[in-house]
């Protein structure tokens, strides 16, 4: 599914180049869960960003789904994130002005799913989460864990094939922690969704199958878990 | 499924999502100005005022421009203007709009193209109303009625309630009215065949006129305006001895085929021609009297052209033109209010720009997004606007003397596509750039984690806010000056004392002016063909030395220089006891004096007319007094007392109390003219409110530049105050930072201060050279008028630096009192 070759990616600074990502190449197949594991400065979320095209390797390439992203203009990587894949982030990011359901709804409309498709995925989602009660509430009335719980429900309301989550736990406490990286497991298991996650915490990194340590840059193992 | 119906299914779907993309845009739009409603109060009350400012200017030039579109077919009407220097203001020859009454027929006769012609009466400035009587009852005085020939209706096609454009002023004596004088004169009901009588100045006997016509009255603007046409025949014949000649306006209608040149080249033909064969009639040698630059013109204006320019005065276009750049500015400082808030603000949405892109949303929707905020917000602005034009327009109508109107407009549909123009305009001045910098924002950079905003658009903002400050000190430094030109106008020696002195609108009549002497309290009776709010200019050319010497005379009564109270310089002035003085001496004024001799006093001059000769002696000199706006120098003036003590048609009678109850003793005057005419009331104005109105125009003007100003300073300090929360907010974590490492409350409110500070320096360093040259023009508009001071600069200077830095430190304050511990916890 993703394809990584010599990914580098360096800032250059006075002539020296400070490298964030060295000869970075991995093959990440649909299904798989992996974490991310390294030391702060490692260069963990640059990765995960270039895997969400968020940001451009410097030199590599990169294919995903058997597409070179880097040939991709705007509108075809926007294409992709409507339809394939779905973001996780460590603050959340939900929009203060939006209600729970409309914060679930957004990317629907940006699909252009239509209405009766669009109620039913919704109250879907919020069946699962448990959060029907909430569905009216604003992003500052919930829980962190809430709040994270709908983060991941308007992630998977497009019905990606990948979920791109960064420190997904990051912020909350460990009970809610454990409840998201549960979310995360089932998910990746009954739905078959790819999860790519980057996490400080081994625990976290054991619910995947798969771990790849970075350090300065560079890929120092890659393991199975489990 | 047939491809058609998938097709249209689609695009249903695609037309549902849109909307309700739209209602969710609009929901978050609604919640971010509820949830920053200071700053959202800022901004739409900002761009509210300054689009009442442009929309009441928009009115204004609807307006104007409706001059003389109440009837289609009054594109083939023609206004006739002849080139003469009968009644000019420099005593010089210009294209005018009152004709030589010859005018009329030789167009009528000449002029195959021309289909009807007529002859009106001009708006005089001086004469005011008819007295109007009917049966017994007390007269009124009616303004604007007008003595035409009966041809009027056939070029202006007025639309007739009662009678018919062809039999209306068919009989002489006979009078049309528009139907809001007939209700206030008679009512309602049919008024065919009633009699008024009219009666045109005091001693008048009166016209009986009968009504033969209502017509409607039009729903713009007349440059021929009346409120009711008489023809007493007064116009329907020409004076019968070539010497004489009567003025009135002339207006054409002609077919429908006729090309404005070839007319031009017509009238200009035919009426050369008239000249040349009539000259010897008029005792004129053509050759040599167009020798010397003058020369002969007659031209036809199309009437639209005609209300934009008019003789003599400035186009109501170029009289706007300051407002038109004013109000222009007041609309940019509030756009930049707007524009300055909403990417200061940019940094509050950053995320869910980011969050949004990462969903999936192009560019264009963003843009679409922010775009759509704005326009509600303009759209809120523009209905606030429309309820503060609702309350201000009557003030406004009497503070400038204009009848405009919103909703009653006869042109609202109009208006209101201009108002939709302009409605765009703003959202996208406004809206677009903050737009184009949301949209911009990199999803990685924002979505990492702490984002606190970037330098993004500080430049532009820098420059905003300089410029809106270049706008206000500009206000500041002229409204200064002004104020000043204006002190020194209204303090200025007029050279003849204006308080305790009435002008009564009569000629000079012997018994009345004995009957209102006799009255206590009076001390002198006079009139004159010139004083301050009615003055009359006749060119005259004197020899002196051999020189040609060309002055401007002045009629008088013997007793009028002293009324006026006026300062002799050398000499005397007239006497009764001197019997000459009303035969051939004169006064002059000090600028007639420094064209003809150091000491005239004593000395003789000639005039010679065809080939008399006579002389007059000049006895004295007196100082400069002014009758005219400040706009123009006073005129080189000589001064003769007639044989009995003036004409009777100066329409001046002027009247000096020596007492403090000025009003008993106008009763008592008032009394005496009911007495002398009773079918004519009275009708006087006291010097000091002439003199208010020579002013008036420049005190709306400054009363109006006062305005704005305020406003556009109040607008820019908001602005201010609003951008610095911003900054303030911005930099909480560097101010925590500051205080921690031990900077005291002053040192951080300097900080703030001083990036603004900087800003409003190099705002008054651009303004200063822009004022000079804004203020330097304005007061070379006035003849008379102050050098220009230097210290307005620094007032303005000051008071804005103080303005800004209160308005900063308030914000500032609250930024260095916080706890810094409260801004570093959310690392």
């Amino acid at each position: 599914m993703i394809q990584l070759n010599n990914i580098e990616k360096y800032y250059a600074n006075k002539g020296v180049k400070n490298y964030v990502l060295r000869l970075v190449t991995t093959t990440i197949n649909q299904g798989e869960f992996v974490s991310i594991m390294g030391p702060s400065g490692a260069g963990k979320s640059t990765l995960l960003n270039i895997i969400g095209m968020l940001e451009e390797p410097t030199y590599g390439s990169y294919e995903f789904l058997g597409e070179d992203v880097t040939a991709l203009n705007e509108r075809k990587r926007i294409e992709l994130y409507r339809n394939h894949i779905g973001f996780v982030f460590q603050a959340y990011h939900l929009i203060d002005e939006m209600t729970v359901y409309e914060n679930i709804e957004a990317p629907l409309l940006y699909k252009k799913v239509g209405g009766a498709e669009r109620a039913s995925r919704i109250a879907d989602l919020l069946d699962r989460f448990n959060m029907v009660a909430k569905k009216d509430l604003f992003p500052n009335q919930l829980s962190g864990g809430q709040q994270q719980l709908v983060g991941i429900a308007r992630a998977l309301a497009a019905q990606p094939s990948i979920i791109l989550a960064d420190e997904p736990t990051g912020n909350l406490q460990s009970a809610q922690a454990e409840e998201i990286m549960e979310l995360f497991k089932k998910l990746n298991q009954e739905d078959g969704i790819t999860i790519i996650q980057v996490t400080h915490s081994e625990k976290n990194a054991q619910y995947g199958n798969r771990i790849l340590h970075i350090a300065d840059g560079v890929v120092k193992e890659d393991v199975l878990v489990g | 499924m047939v491809p058609g119906v998938m097709l249209t299914l689609s695009a249903k779907r695609f037309t549902l999502n849109l909307i309700n993309m739209f209602k969710l845009n609009l929901k978050i739009a609604l919640r971010n100005l509820f949830k920053n409603k200071i700053y959202a109060a800022i901004n739409i009350g900002g761009l509210g005022i300054g689009l009442t400012a442009f929309v009441l200017m928009l009115l204004y030039i609807n307006h104007e421009e409706s001059y003389d579109t109440w009837d289609p077919a009054l594109k083939n009407v023609y206004q006739i203007r002849e080139r003469h220097n009968f009644f000019t203001p420099d005593n010089k020859e210009h294209l005018q709009e009152s004709n030589e009454s010859r005018v009329a027929n030789l167009i009528r006769q000449k002029v195959p193209q021309v289909i009807a012609v007529t002859k009106v009466d001009p708006d005089w400035d001086f004469r005011t109303g008819n007295s109007v009587k009917i049966g017994n009852a007390d007269p009124i005085t009616v303004y604007r009625m007008k003595d035409a020939d009966s041809s009027f209706f056939h070029v202006f096609k007025y639309k007739f309630l009662q009678g018919s454009e062809n039999n209306a002023l068919k009989a002489p004596k006979s009078v049309v009215l528009k139907q809001s004088l007939a209700r206030k004169i008679f009512g309602e009901g049919n008024m065919l065949g009633k009699v008024i009588k009219v009666v045109a100045w005091q001693g008048d006997e009166g016209t009986d006129l009968t009504v033969t016509g209502v017509i409607e009255d039009p729903e713009t603007p007349e440059t021929a305006g009346f409120t009711a046409i008489m023809r007493t025949g007064n116009k329907d014949k020409d004076p019968d001895n070539p010497t004489n000649s009567n003025y009135c306006q002339v207006y054409a209608r002609v077919n429908e085929e006729a090309d404005p040149e070839l007319l031009n080249q017509t009238l200009k033909k035919v009426y050369v021609d008239y000249k040349k064969s009539t000259a010897p009639l008029r005792k004129i040698d053509y050759k040599s009297y167009f020798a010397n630059g003058k020369y002969l013109q007659l031209k036809a204006i199309p009437l639209a052209e005609v209300h934009g320019n008019r003789p003599f005065e400035i186009s109501w276009l170029e009289k706007l033109k300051p407002v038109i750049a004013i109000c222009v500015f007041l609309l940019l400082v509030s756009i930049i209010n707007f524009v300055n808030l909403a990417t200061a603000q940019s940094v509050q949405r950053a995320k869910e720009v980011g969050v949004k892109k990462v969903m999936g949303a192009y560019k264009q929707q963003l843009i679409g997004q922010f775009l759509l905020e704005c326009a509600l917000q303009s759209m809120v602005a523009l209905f606030l606007s429309v309820i503060l034009i609702e309350v201000l327009l009557p003030w406004f109508n009497t503070q400038f003397h204009v009848e405009l109107s919103f909703w009653h407009n006869a042109n609202l549909f109009n208006i209101l596509l201009q108002l939709l123009g302009l409605f765009t305009l703003v959202t996208l001045l406004a809206g677009f750039y903050p737009a184009w910098i949301l949209s911009n924002y990199n999803p990685a950079s924002v979505l990492k984690g702490n984002y606190s905003g970037s330098l993004k658009g500080i430049i532009l903002r820098n420059v905003l806010v300089v410029f809106q400050f270049i706008i206000s000190v500009t206000f500041i430094i002229a409204i200064s000056v002004m104020h000043l030109q204006t002190n020194y106008l209204y303090n200025k020696d007029l050279g003849f004392e204006r308080s305790n002195l009435i002008n009564i609108r009569s000629g000079y009549d012997q018994n009345l002016a004995e009957k209102i002497k006799r009255i206590p309290g009076v001390q002198y009776v006079a009139t004159t063909t010139q004083v301050m709010g009615n003055a009359f200019n006749v060119p005259e050319e004197i020899e002196y030395n051999g020189n040609k010497i060309s002055l401007n005379t002045v009629t008088i009564s013997m007793d009028a220089l002293s009324a006026l109270g006026v300062k002799l310089l050398k000499g005397r002035v007239f006497s009764k006891e001197y019997k000459q003085d009303t035969v051939n001496t004169v006064v002059l004024n000090e600028a007639a004096a420094k064209l003809i001799d150091k000491n005239p006093v004593g000395k003789s001059y000639k005039i010679i007319d065809q080939d008399r000769t006579f002389n007059f002696q000049i006895i004295g000199v007196i100082r400069n007094y002014h009758n005219e706006g400040f706009d123009k120098e006073v005129l080189p003036t000589l001064y003769k007392v007639t044989h009995l003590g003036g004409t009777s048609s100066t329409n001046n009678l002027i009247v000096r109390l020596n007492s403090d109850k000025s009003a008993a003793i106008i009763e008592k005057i008032k009394a005496e003219w009911k007495h002398a005419y009773p079918d004519f009331p009275m009708e006087y104005t006291t010097l000091d409110s002439a003199f208010d109105k020579v002013l008036e125009n420049n005190r709306l003007f400054i009363n109006m530049i006062m305005l704005f100003s305020t406003v556009s300073v109040s607008l820019s300090l908001l602005g201010l105050f609003a951008l610095s929360t911003f900054v303030a907010k911005r930099r909480t974590k560097e101010i925590a930072m500051r205080k921690i490492l031990g900077a005291s409350n002053v040192q951080i409110v300097n900080l703030l201060n001083k990036t603004f500070l900087v800003l409003v320096i190099i705002a008054n360093l651009i303004s200063w050279p822009v004022a000079y040259i804004v203020v330097k023009k304005w007061l070379n508009g006035f003849a008379y008028r102050i050098d220009l001071p230097l210290y307005p600069f620094f007032l303005a200077t000051v008071i804005s630096i103080i303005i800004a830095v209160l308005t900063v430190s308030i914000q500032a304050r609250r930024a260095a009192l916080a706890n810094p511990v409260n801004a570093l916890k959310y690392e």
